[in-house]
């Protein structure tokens, strides 16, 4: 119960999840899983050299899928006393009336669902768990002071924050599946501001999420990471629309790749919605191009021993040197694919499991991003983009962006108000360089990359 | 039908609320409040022809906030259960402590609460949440199914969900003040994908917002909502890429409205306005749009997914006129800013659900129609582009930057529109972007339907609207050069 001192333990949510379990068989479900969550979070946002808010979350909620008739009904809720879960799995039994019966509708079973990853992951850190309400106001308030002290041209700091969760995570079927796993994460971020000319200001953001505090970046380099950002972009202007050489910045390269994360998706792909139908096996990008979702990578924010229904995760090479190798699947858009779910079933309590990915990243090549940067005459340096602007059924990508004008391998000004656009199947054949500058702030990362051309929208 | 669940005053009695507000303010806090709040979601997906989801899920419990100067303390819990209500408040209060010493506040619960008695906006008999049934659910999805799939052999595959909300709350602050309120939202949304030779297009349509169950007999149809996605999936097979630059650009109405949302609502919010964050702070008084704009903000639009009778503070929603012709006039405001810059609070203090605290929110958003017709903005222009249908959009409201997909657009050439674009964006300055207008349409439309605003991690519904608006010099982002 939120408000409690801790959250629950996956072994408290395994034991709700059986009776959910129990009780949809009573009301006359042939199979059923259940899956549940606790966590509880404590998040600290300052300005000005003072606390702004104060924030405690706890989450305790379980989902029950029934199977009837081969249809699929679904319910979901925080109230997990017997009455609360026999509620919920009445429901779910109820709904499926109204779905459709499909052969692929299921519950892997144990031999499915394979062996839990023996090794310890490291998800839960008791530092983070012990880092107290106090201390993360200390550290916010030096990540603020810190933003504005690095640079005189920071004129204000629009908020730092620090957060810190824990939680547990289980499911459970019918077919005796079941598993539980904890983890912790710990967050901060700083958003520093710059005055530049006609009252406008420019802003640099800097933060990063890990699972155990002792991954968590010194707090000086992300405020000065934040400030540098914000004055280098003092005085950024348009420049003239052109097909140039584009450098993508690690953080947009991570943006571009979760954006395209869709077309691997086995259930896209039986739509015939990905622009990737049809192309297994083919040569789809450069050859520097491997791209991996791994969802066992010790440490990492995305990783956990299994995915939403229980299934192992594993490594999983989705391009292999510009070779298309693979989709990625759920149980139950394997079965219609004729394939095993590659641990990809993702889910929370209040939803059905969904396709998705756990640590999704491009591997390093060998240049260095300053070597990367030589390489370009005259092009785009791109390290900041707008949020719209990615087709999923298409591939087409078309961002607002912000960055440096690039003249003989040299950042010369800053730019804004123009967009880049290309179609991700031509910028990941004509990804020429790939730097050696991969760095985990998420769960999705790539390194710097340069794209042979791209258009520039501008003046 | 289930049983309606017991109304939330039983489940929080005054004498429960009037204690919680109490703990909340036993470290010094000056101001607190106690939301409950009661939510059941339905939803229903057709995908492929088969009725893959049918889901229930109630959302249900109690937020307490307490305030004291600037800082804020906030915890909530899951249910009704009064111990953990009480430990959610002692949380809450500890914000007190964290707090350098300030002017000691009031003490002791309110004894009588001011319950507010603000009108509804618009009377909502038969709610669609309540009206229509799971099997009538599943009927509307069926009948979007077919007519998708019949419109064209080009459309090869279809997605419709049907989504309810009916949200009930309750709110009651150390002020006295005492409110309660209800929504009933739904919406269904058709997807269609068109396939031909190599190509392959999406396009979806929706319907829906604070609607009665007949709405979906008569005024919006699911063959007339599938009929949309399925002609605008089959429209972009034939389309071109856009021109990239920077040139006139005309913006439909209704939706087109997102733009001003972004562009000039978001730096209207008394968050950033008091924190200094906003370009817009200060500017009060100065012309930040082309003479001739009128921008408004209202929770009183009839029908719409933005509007409720009183916000998630308790406070009476209202119209507030942010922009008249051309002119800053005036803010948004939630309470806690409100109070700390000695405003009153517009209506605009709003919460995703009792996990969350209170922010500075828009609620229904749209520019004043205009003198101009919608065919002679378009037929003026000698090269630009007609946005018809907009995508998403977003800003970074410190340094104004913001964006807009465009989905389906029309090039404009010797003032006709010639040929069907995709894949447009838009981008720009938000310092600017009102100033850039050179003409407004006489057509508003208010899209009560669509619109889901993000802010730090909170989404709300609302609403967005304009009459047809010309823009000069927009950048628009596209391969062909």
């Amino acid at each position: 119960v939120s408000g409690a001192a801790r959250h629950a333990s996956p072994a408290e949510l395994l034991a709700s999840c059986e009776r959910a379990l129990e009780r949809a068989h009573a009301h006359g479900a042939e199979q059923a899983d259940a899956c549940a969550e606790g966590s509880r979070a404590f998040t600290v946002r300052v300005h000005g050299g003072a606390v702004d808010t104060l924030k405690q979350s706890g989450t305790l909620g379980l989902g029950v899928r029934a199977i009837v008739g081969g249809a699929v009904g679904f319910a979901s809720g925080t109230d997990l006393s017997p009455a609360g879960l026999d509620d919920l799995a009445r429901r779910a039994v109820a709904l499926a009336r109204f779905a459709t019966p499909d052969e692929a509708n299921g519950v892997p079973d144990a031999a499915a669902a394979g062996t839990p990853a023996p090794a310890d992951l490291g998800l839960h850190d008791p530092a983070a768990v012990e880092l107290s309400p106090d201390r993360k106001i200390e550290m916010a308030l030096e990540l603020e002071r810190l933003a504005r002290a690095a640079d005189p041209r920071v004129t204000r700091v629009d908020g730092a924050s620090v957060s810190s969760a824990g939680g547990a995570f289980a499911t459970a079927n019918s077919r005796g599946v079941a598993r539980g796993w904890e983890g912790t994460s710990v967050s901060a971020w700083v958003v520093a501001l710059a005055a530049d000319r006609d009252g406008r200001q420019q802003t640099g953001v800097e933060g990063m999420s890990v699972r155990r505090l002792a991954d968590l970046a010194p707090l000086e380099r992300m405020a000065s990471q934040a400030a540098k950002r914000a004055v280098d972009r003092i005085g950024a202007r348009p420049v003239p629309s052109a097909r140039v050489p584009v450098v993508m910045h690690p953080d947009v390269a991570g943006a571009w790749i979760s954006e395209m994360a869709e077309a691997w998706s086995g259930e896209s792909v039986l739509k015939r919605s990905s622009w990737l139908t049809g192309k297994l096996g083919e040569t789809i990008a450069s050859p520097l191009v491997t791209l991996v979702d791994d969802g066992t990578l010790p440490r990492r924010v995305g990783s956990s021993p299994c995915d939403g229904e229980g299934v192992r995760t594993r490594r999983n090479v989705l391009v292999d040197r510009g070779r298309l190798a693979m989709f990625l699947y759920d149980h139950y858009h394997a079965r219609r694919a004729g394939t095993a779910s590659t641990g990809n079933g993702l889910r929370g309590w209040a939803s059905t499991p969904g396709i998705g990915t756990h640590n999704l990243y491009l591997e390093p090549g060998g240049e260095s991003p300053e070597a990367i940067l030589r390489r370009v005459d005259r092009g785009f340096y791109y390290d900041d983009q707008g949020s719209f602007g990615f087709n999923p059924v298409t591939g087409d990508y078309s961002f607002q962006a912000q960055g440096y004008w690039i003249e003989r391998g040299e950042r010369v000004h800053p730019v804004d108000g123009v967009t880049v656009a290309g179609n991700s199947l031509d910028m990941l054949r004509a990804i020429a360089a790939v730097g050696d500058d991969l760095a985990w702030k998420s769960s999705i990362a790539a390194p710097t990359l340069l794209i042979s051309e791209m258009t520039v929208s501008g003046s | 039908m289930d049983p309606a669940p017991p109304p939330l005053s039983s489940l929080l009695p005054r004498e429960l609320v009037a204690e919680l507000l109490d703990l909340a303010r036993s470290g010094g806090a000056t101001f607190a409040d106690v939301f409950g709040e009661h939510a059941v979601l339905t939803g229903f997906a057709l995908d492929e022809s088969r009725l893959k989801t049918a889901s229930h899920s109630v959302l249900q419990g109690v937020g307490v906030r307490a305030i004291r100067g600037e800082q804020t303390g906030y915890a909530y819990a899951d249910g009704f259960a009064p111990d953990a209500l009480r430990e959610a408040a002692r949380v809450a209060a500890r914000i007190a402590r964290e707090a350098p010493p300030a002017a000691t506040g009031a003490t002791g619960a309110p004894r009588a609460f001011r319950v507010a008695d603000a009108p509804a906006p618009f009377e909502l008999r038969d709610p669609a949440t309540l009206a229509l049934d799971e099997a009538a659910k599943v009927s509307l999805l069926r009948r979007a199914d077919d007519a998708a799939r019949s419109h064209d052999p080009r459309v090869r595959e279809v997605s419709a969900s049907f989504s309810t909300s009916a949200r009930e709350f309750l709110v009651a602050n150390s002020d006295g003040d005492w409110a309660e309120d209800r929504t009933h939202l739904s919406r269904l949304v058709v997807s269609a994908l068109a396939l031909e030779s190599e190509q392959r297009q999406e396009a979806f349509a929706t319907a829906g917002g604070c609607v009665e169950g007949a709405y979906y007999a008569s005024e919006r149809t699911p063959e007339a909502v599938a009929l949309e996605a399925a002609s605008g999936a089959v429209l972009l097979l034939g389309a071109r890429e856009p021109e990239a630059g920077s040139y006139p650009v005309v913006v439909c109405n209704g939706w087109g409205g997102v733009m001003v949302h972004e562009c000039f609502g978001h730096s209207m919010e008394g968050d950033t306005v008091r924190k200094q964050t906003s370009i817009r702070a200060g500017q009060l008084g100065q012309a930040v749009a082309a003479p001739g704009v009128t921008i408004v903000d209202s929770g009183l639009v009839p029908w719409s997914r933005g509007s409720f009778r009183v916000d998630d503070e308790g406070t009476p929603a209202q119209r507030t006129v942010l922009v008249r012709d051309g002119i800053l006039v005036g803010y948004l405001w939630d309470r806690l800013n409100a109070t700390l810059t000695g405003h009153r609070p517009t209506g605009n203090g709003r919460r995703a659900s009792y996990r969350d605290y209170p922010l500075c929110r828009m609620t229904n958003t749209w520019i004043e129609p205009g003198s101009h017709s919608p065919d002679a903005l378009i037929g003026e222009v000698k090269r630009g582009l007609y946005c018809k249908k907009l995508g998403g959009g977003s800003v970074n409201p410190a340094d104004g930057n913001f964006s807009f997909q465009v989905t389906e657009a029309w090039q404009i050439e010797d003032g006709r529109l010639t040929h069907p674009v995709r894949n447009a964006t838009l981008a720009g300055n938000g310092n600017d972007a009102m100033l850039r207008i050179d003409g407004v349409g006489s057509d508003l439309a208010i899209d009560g339907t669509t619109g889901s605003c993000g802010k730090d991690g909170q989404w709300k519904p609302v609403g967005v609207g304009q009459p047809t608006v010309r823009f000069t010099g927009i950048t628009v982002g596209g391969t062909a050069l």
